[in-house]
């Protein structure tokens, strides 16, 4: 346990020294926001209402991109190479890919709440009546997306094949989800469409928290992110090859 | 000397390839064995299977007379692993990479902090222990990446070709360095391409070609069976004017290959034939452009078991 949590440090480590990732999940969130709510504001009754909806469709998008830090986390050629070492050494292999999808939802988790801490109050939008729920409820979503990430490396053994195919798979699930424009009053086949992708059920999830109060779709949302990631990490302990290392 | 490696009937295969023939050696206790093979021998499999990396079709390896799966954590606690590519985290420094190394065998505190200064030493990076990795030379990476392996006091330390591109001054820097960790008590298994390498360090040899163990023996006994024998080198402008009957019709000769414009005349040492061979070329107008000898090296007993042919 004390070899995992040395390689857990040093993956965080090399996490939050990691400028490009910092960026990607502050930055430019922030930005993405910032525009999408500026640009469609006036399709709302308010400024305000514009940006309490991409604040929460652009976060759910960051956070299913958390499953491009788990790639960069997991087999970026730098770390790559000294995570042969940890294969070698008595850490053994679960210490690698499961170290890796922890410290990215650590990470993701971290940059995310700081990025809500500075919007919340600038842009004036709410998490709800208990912003405490909401914030729980970002976890397991946070933790599946990290476990996705470090699935795909375990089963493509490249980033680069699991980031492109990951980043067009959000993508699209995010489209159809609603994230960057609501498909609702597009027609029959798009809103059914839509009602498919699981970005449309944690896009539903989150607004009833923030906006209805309500609970109710926050816990399956939960349960479901968390045995889907459950499956994951046991999908990690199975496409999981050192040779891939060698 | 004690046995602290059994391999009995190793085999691997990759999809239909066989690349482990049923090879069996044993690593004794203080030894520095050197694992000689052209590319694609099996030298890297053999290790990546020793160091559990990669698993075994069939066979068993026995560490200290126990099963290496049977007590995986603690056999890994006891190797030390030099791969041969350069494992190293470059944003880091010299001495936070062997921290976080040495730590993963179990190592903190006191003792792990012994064990940096150690490895430090050991490498020769003692005032560059605060540097970022990636402003050393390859030499001092190279040597970092061995430190690396041998900071938590391994009982057996297996190095992938360890001293790939680097200076002379570094490569025999290293070399002494080995020397030291045998003398220290730890057990060396080493694969590599450079024959002085093998000359300088080894105390035994196994030589590898196509998944197989061919030769075995100390550098000494490898070369004693060539010994009574020297080869001639003879660089022609053309090839094939000459019947190679020709040549083994002259006493001592046994056996002759040409490689591209090059005729390779083995023959024996006692029997002095050179001025027989020459005529003969003079005999077919052949015009000799360059000659050689070569008496008994372990390059001559390597070339000899695996041939000249080039390797992908």
């Amino acid at each position: 346990m004390r070899c995992f949590f040395t390689v857990l440090k040093m993956d965080l480590r090399n996490l939050f020294r990691n400028p490009v990732l910092i960026g990607y999940n502050t930055v430019f969130a922030l930005l993405l926001i910032l525009i999408m709510g500026f640009l469609t504001s006036g399709d709302y009754a308010s400024g305000k209402d514009a940006f309490q909806y991409y604040l929460v469709t652009m976060l759910i998008y960051g956070m299913l991109s958390g499953a491009m830090t788990a790639t960069n986390c997991f087999m970026e050629r730098d770390i790559r190479r000294p995570n042969l070492r940890i294969i070698f050494s008595p850490a053994g292999s679960f210490s690698v890919y499961f170290s890796k999808t922890l410290a990215s939802f650590l990470f993701d988790y971290t940059m995310h709440l700081l990025l809500l801490a500075l919007l919340c109050p600038l842009l004036h939008v709410t998490l709800g009546a208990q912003p405490l729920y909401f914030l729980l409820l970002m976890a397991p979503v946070e933790f599946t997306a990290a476990s996705l990430g470090t699935f795909f490396c375990c089963l493509l053994h490249t980033e680069e094949a699991a980031s492109t195919l990951l980043s067009m798979t959000i993508s699209l699930l995010c489209i159809l989800g609603g994230t960057f424009f609501s498909l609702n009053g597009m027609g029959h086949i798009l809103s059914m469409l839509s009602s498919f992708s699981p970005v449309k059920w944690l896009n539903d999830a989150f607004f009833a928290l923030c906006c209805d109060n309500s609970q109710a779709l926050a816990v399956p949302v939960a349960f479901g992110c968390l045995i889907f990631s459950l499956l994951l990490t046991a999908g990690c302990a199975l496409f999981f090859k050192t040779e891939d290392y060698l | 000397m004690e046995k602290l490696l059994e391999v009995t009937h190793l085999s691997k295969k990759f999809k239909d390839t066989s690349v482990l023939n049923d090879i069996s050696f044993d690593v004794l206790r203080g030894e520095i064995l050197c694992f000689l093979g052209p590319n694609g021998a099996g030298k890297s499999t053999t290790i990546h299977i020793l160091t559990a990396a990669l698993k075994k079709d069939e066979g068993n390896i026995l560490f200290r007379q126990k099963p290496i799966t049977q007590h995986l954590s603690a056999y890994k606690q006891c190797l030390g692993i030099v791969p041969q590519e350069l494992a190293l985290y470059e944003e880091l420094s010299a001495e936070q990479n062997l921290r976080f190394f040495a730590s993963l065998y179990g190592l903190h505190g006191k003792k792990l902090s012994q064990a940096v200064t150690y490895a430090l030493d050991f490498a020769g990076l003692s005032d560059r222990a605060h540097d970022k990795v990636g402003t050393f030379s390859g030499g001092m990476k190279r040597r970092l990446n061995i430190a690396c392996a041998i900071a938590h006091r391994p009982e057996l330390v297996i190095m992938d070709e360890p001293t790939v591109g680097i200076d002379p001054q570094s490569r025999n820097y290293i070399l002494d360095s080995i020397r030291k960790l045998r003398s220290e008590g730890m057990t060396i298994l080493y694969t590599t391409h450079y024959m002085e390498e093998v000359e300088a360090i080894s105390t035994r040899i196994l030589i590898m070609d196509h998944g197989s163990i061919i030769a075995e023996g100390t550098n000494e006994s490898l070369k004693e069976d060539i010994e009574n024998e020297k080869r001639y080198l003879i660089e022609v402008e053309e090839n094939g004017k000459i019947p190679l009957e020709e040549f083994y019709s002259i006493e001592g000769v046994k056996s002759v290959e040409i490689i591209e414009n090059t005729l390779s005349i083995t023959s024996l040492k006692s029997v002095e034939n050179l001025d027989r061979i020459i005529s003969l070329f003079s005999v077919y107008h052949e015009k000799i452009k360059n000659m050689t000898t070569e008496n008994a090296s372990l390059e001559t007993v390597f070339l000899k078991l695996t041939g000249r042919k080039l390797r992908d």
